[in-house]
């Protein structure tokens, strides 16, 4: 199963990824992370480490540099460049800007073609996308068996949901998380800016918010906090089968 | 502006250009994000129905776009900017339709080369331009604010909001001519702010508290400065705005 995240900056992302990568993994899925963001982070809520989050290499700028040898197939890039995360989490970063000028973005390997040419082989492809609707607007049918659209409230958050939802409902299965939601009012604030959608709910949480001050996986701090148990619920949704506790 | 999704910078850069149009400055304020943004955070409502500056910009034979016969950045502000309040004009990129981004290519490419002449326009030598730009490093490593002389990087206290911050101001840095400071934003206290410095590792020259009016503003798409203009978080950005002037 290939399950795509997408939504505005700082909506939850990267904290959704990781969450249900690692739920999967502990229910006994293998799990490649696949973060296709130009600044990669999905690290960080994976539980690598802040500071070794920002080391990692990316796929592309590791064949550009090459400090290794030619690598021509997709598995093998995987292979080469992957980190390896808590609960047997494969992470793999598709490439990172890190300086002025870097190539052109239509040549060498690219975030979308890693989404669209790996094979889930039996395992699961969590892919972290990069803020905003570049990658959904490039994505086609069957790259991705879900995509999971990051919805909090606030206008803009919102609005680029909206427009998430609109365009890849048109190529796969669509889940709206609505995401921090602290009462009532926000959910109806989500629900009337994506109405005829169901919503899966994850409540704001002192524990997330926590692990994101401190660069760790909200996982590690407390499984069973409101926000990471409705995640973890996520993730046995979409792998059809209950996690075990 | 420049920082991590959800950072801030919109706010910020919107309630900047607010103040900085109060103190009788002349103000362009350019978003070149391509999803909706500085627009709402500058209180002048939701972004036009039409990509702007779509038809400033053409295709040569080979495909290649340029800017039409005549257009320059002070055509392209006088036609194609509006209006936001306190007299700033604002010149933004088209936002991203659900059918791609075909039918904006025009204004991607217009805007794009507008900016890059920016610099050298002396009618705007006495304004001062804001510009907003999307998350993470992307626009600034492919050089979309070549205007700037000064890039505020805006961070929360998160570990990811920090590590982006120190990407984007490095990149920032290694472009001629650029500086680059920290804005900590969403702050409870002081050890918030240890905690950004910390992890940046420097000094931020302004932290804007977290503040429920802000926050309230951003929910409904009001400017902060109209829905809560004596709160901590705007008279912070004043603070910041002088700031940055005395730097």
């Amino acid at each position: 199963m290939k399950i795509a995240v997408a939504g505005k900056g700082g909506a939850g992302k990267t904290t959704v990824s990781g969450t249900v990568a690692r739920a999967l993994a502990r229910a006994g899925h293998s799990v490649l992370a696949l973060d296709a963001d130009a600044n990669p982070m999905l690290g960080v809520s994976l539980g690598v480490g802040a500071e070794q989050t920002d080391l990692l290499l990316g796929v592309r700028q590791g064949l550009e540099t090459g400090e290794v040898e030619h690598e021509p197939t997709i598995e093998g890039m995987v292979e080469r460049f992957g980190a390896d995360a808590p609960d047997g989490v494969r992470l793999v970063v598709a490439s990172r800007i890190d300086g002025d000028s870097p190539g052109c973005q239509c040549c060498g390997v690219s975030p979308d073609q890693l989404l669209r040419e790996l094979e889930d082989g039996g395992r699961t492809v969590l892919c972290d996308l990069e803020a905003g609707l570049g990658t959904i607007l490039r994505l086609a049918p069957g790259n991705a068996d879900v995509v999971l659209v990051v919805a909090n409230p606030a206008a803009k958050a919102l609005e680029v949901a909206r427009r998430a939802v609109a365009i890849a409902a048109d190529k796969t299965e669509v889940i709206v998380l609505a995401n921090r939601v602290r009462d009532d009012a926000d959910l109806e604030t989500i629900r009337a800016a994506i109405p005829d959608r169901e919503l899966v709910v994850i409540p704001e949480d002192a524990t997330i918010a926590r692990a994101d001050r401190d660069g760790v996986a909200p996982i590690d701090l407390d499984p069973y906090s409101p926000g990471v148990k409705a995640l973890v619920a996520l993730a046995d949704r979409l792998a059809g089968a209950p996690v075990p506790a | 502006m420049i920082g991590k999704g959800g950072a801030g910078k919109s706010v910020i850069s919107g309630t900047m250009a607010r103040v900085l149009a109060r103190d009788g400055r002349r103000v362009l304020a350019l978003d070149s994000d391509l999803l909706p943004g500085l627009s709402l955070s500058l209180g002048a409502g939701p972004d036009p129905a039409e990509p702007p500056l779509n038809d400033a910009a053409e295709q040569d034979e080979n495909g290649r776009w340029r800017l039409k016969k005549g257009i320059g950045p002070v055509r392209a502000v006088k036609r194609y900017a509006t209006d936001a309040p306190d007299g700033i004009r604002l010149l933004q990129a088209g936002k991203v339709p659900k059918d791609g981004l075909e039918p904006i290519m025009g204004s991607i490419n217009a805007f794009y080369r507008v900016v890059h002449r920016l610099p050298d326009a002396r009618t705007f030598d006495d304004w001062t331009v804001v510009g907003d730009l999307p998350a993470g490093p992307r626009q600034i490593a492919f050089g979309w604010a070549p205007y700037a002389d000064t890039y505020v990087a805006v961070v929360q206290p998160s570990a990811q909001s920090a590590l982006t911050a120190r990407r984007v101001a490095r990149i920032a840095r290694s472009r001629d001519g650029a500086r680059a400071v920290f804005v900590a934003n969403r702050v409870t206290g002081p050890a918030d702010v240890r905690h950004v410095e910390e992890m940046i590792g420097e000094p931020v020259l302004a932290a804007v508290p977290v503040d429920e009016a802000v926050a309230r503003a951003e929910l409904l798409g009001f400017a902060p400065i109209d829905h809560a203009p004596d709160s901590a978080a705007v008279l912070e950005i004043e603070r910041l705005v002088t700031a940055l002037a005395d730097e």
